[in-house]
């Protein structure tokens, strides 16, 4: 079963940022940034962006650098970013929410990372690393001497513009690389399949280390409208909604659950601000269509909502749906739809034969959106990134571990995955990242992690633990792992067994755990 | 008090029976979803929209109960 996106040219140096010096040269005043009472129009933020790529070259980190960038939502944020991408080089976006332990575990994973930009407000974070910091605002006297014009760097499509963690099944965080032309060819899709223009003004309303977040960051700068970022570190429904009734904002960007709780703001308070938005661009996990439902149905409800699939490997979106023609019966799962432009996705059994309508098979991404690989792996996990022969023709593609069918209307449906992969809002996570943090407390001789469903449809993780000495307060875990990890990565749920079950491979086993233990669960309160 | 309304509030939406001013909303097992509900029941009953940001910084009701009072004294 192959679906086949649109076959779309593009320029012949597919690269972002020359999209938005386009703009920058044809509507220099319009607003390019508003964020926090500052704002900046194209012509300022080009001229800001190619003074800080002088920089960065002049220091000798241009093509094919890599630049760290550890900043809260700014305008500064996006002078970072395209200064980068004008250099050549490709930036990693460093959440400043994460716990610094985090970050630092990460900032390792990069190999001959040139620097890190960073604030006042975000230095202390990384500044153990063995990395240089440069805080940005500190180099405003160097910067006001530099040329106001782009520096006259080649880039090509193949080129990485950015790179992005995602979580690996050796426990080690995987850093995925995606090309200017994967990333264009995504952008370009969206605006042009869609009709987005200078006016499809956007907020960013997900964390910065994400992949939807580099599509939302830029997006707006692609088109030619304005962008506005909130000046918070983590999730504000209450200032995101603020934001959309005092500005003409148009587009939104998020995972699924951040789309459950902007409706259940809205609901609550009864305003219409979503409602009368050209579109939201949402995925990332499984949708529970019944959150939404009611407020998608609400009369005079002019939002197009768009079911998005992808991979952070192959440059975030792959597959996009109008949830308008979703008509739910009993337990149907809402479809992720048809491929990019210049892309496509085929279904393969185990013996890499082609599945037929409505039958399973492992989703492989193939096409200009395909990656440019992981930059911190020689290993197994590589070989996801493999060549697969169709019609006698050799095609790279990308083995994503999705399960998937395609229904009588042609549209992808994914369900699940083929490992033990879950999905917290909208955060690709393996179990085993979790498990080997676990494993490094006192106290903890070992831990298996697994995914539940809360009864509203909230997936939610939940730890077992095995004690080392006289059993585990979970509290006290809880504190110790908030320290080592994201908060989407810390365990809802605790609870102390006498053993794992494991399979006759010696694997665990996930689903023995779930069944021997949660009836348990379920009559034990909270303690671990 | 605003303390004892937070009080409440945090009761209602991690549905307890009572806590202490000191309990971390964390370690109470408080995920992204309850702290947006109780963003929302500040503003709605409260009348005063306190940052998420702040409610990490500030993850015990004494605390952002006195975060909330210093913006009343701020803006009488």
């Amino acid at each position: 079963m192959i679906l086949q996106g649109k076959r779309v040219a593009l320029p012949p140096s597919p690269v972002v940022h020359r999209q938005f010096e386009a703009h920058a040269r044809t509507t220099p005043d319009a607003v390019a940034v508003l964020c926090a009472g500052r704002q900046l129009t194209y012509a300022e933020l080009d001229a800001r962006a190619n003074r800080f790529a002088h920089f960065l070259i002049a220091d000798g980190h241009g093509r094919g650098a890599k630049i760290g960038v550890c900043l809260d939502y700014s305008v500064d944020l996006l002078v970072a970013i395209l200064g980068t991408l004008k250099a050549g080089a490709a930036y990693v976006p460093f959440d400043p929410a994460y716990p610094s332990a985090r970050l630092e575990l990460l900032l390792g994973q990069v190999p001959d990372l040139a620097l890190i930009v960073v604030s006042p407000a975000t230095a202390g974070l990384v500044e153990t690393a063995a990395v240089r910091t440069v805080v940005i605002e500190e180099l405003a006297d160097r910067l006001a001497v530099l040329p106001a014009t782009g520096p006259d760097v080649e880039v090509t499509g193949d080129d990485v513009c950015y790179a992005v963690f995602t979580s690996g099944s050796t426990g080690t965080p995987k850093l995925t690389a995606v090309r200017h032309e994967g990333w264009f060819n995504l952008l370009n899709w969206l605006m042009l399949e869609y009709g987005l223009h200078s006016g499809s003004h956007n907020l960013v309303v997900s964390a910065f280390g994400f992949d939807l977040s580099q599509r939302s960051l830029m997006m707006p700068l692609f088109c030619g409208a304005t962008q506005y970022l909130m000046a918070s570190r983590n999730f504000d429904a209450a200032m995101a909604y603020r934001m959309l009734t005092r500005h003409d904002i148009r587009v939104v960007h998020c995972a699924s659950s951040t789309l459950y709780l902007l409706v259940d703001w809205e609901t609550a308070r009864r305003g219409s601000e979503l409602t009368t938005l050209d579109y939201v661009l949402f995925g990332g996990e499984p949708l529970h269509f019944e959150r939404i439902a009611d407020w998608a149905r609400r009369p005079g409800n002019t939002c197009t909502l768009l079911h998005q699939y992808g991979v952070a490997e192959c440059t975030d979106v792959a597959t996009s749906y109008d949830l308008a023609g979703h008509r739910p019966a009993g337990d149907d799962i809402a479809p992720v739809g048809t491929p990019a432009y210049n892309t496509e996705i085929h279904l393969l059994d185990e013996g890499m034969r082609g599945v037929g309508v409505g039958e399973y098979g492992q989703v492989f991404i193939c096409g200009t959106g395909v990656g440019a690989g992981y930059l911190n792996s020689t290993g197994p996990e590589n070989e996801r990134f493999t060549t697969v022969v169709v019609d006698g023709e050799p095609r790279r593609m990308y083995r994503t571990g999705d399960r998937g069918r395609v229904t009588e209307d042609g549209d992808l449906v994914v369900a699940g995955r083929m490992d033990a992969q879950v999905k917290v809002r909208g955060m690709r996570i393996d179990p085993a990242d979790i498990e080997r943090a676990l494993g490094r407390l006192d106290g903890v001789r070992q831990a298996a992690v697994v995914l539940r469903h809360t009864d509203d449809g909230e997936a939610e993780l939940m730890a077992f633990l095995v004690p080392s000495g006289d059993g585990l307060d979970e509290n006290d875990v809880r504190a110790r792992l908030l320290e080592a990890l994201p908060r989407n990565m810390v365990p809802a749920r605790f609870l102390s067994i006498p053993q794992i079950p494991l399979s006759p491979h010696g694997k665990v086993d996930r689903a023995a755990l779930t069944a021997e233990f949660l009836d348990q669960y379920a009559g034990s309160g909270t303690t671990a | 008090m605003i303390a004892d309304h937070v009080r409440a509030i945090w009761c209602r939406e991690l549905q307890r029976d009572d806590l202490s001013p000191d309990d971390d909303f964390f370690a109470l097992g408080g995920q992204s979803v309850i702290m947006a509900r109780i963003q929302g029941a500040f503003l709605d009953e409260l009348d005063v929209e306190v940052p998420i940001d702040q409610m990490f910084l500030n993850p015990t009701v004494a605390s952002i109960s006195a975060y909330i009072e210093s913006l009343g004294a701020a803006t009488p």
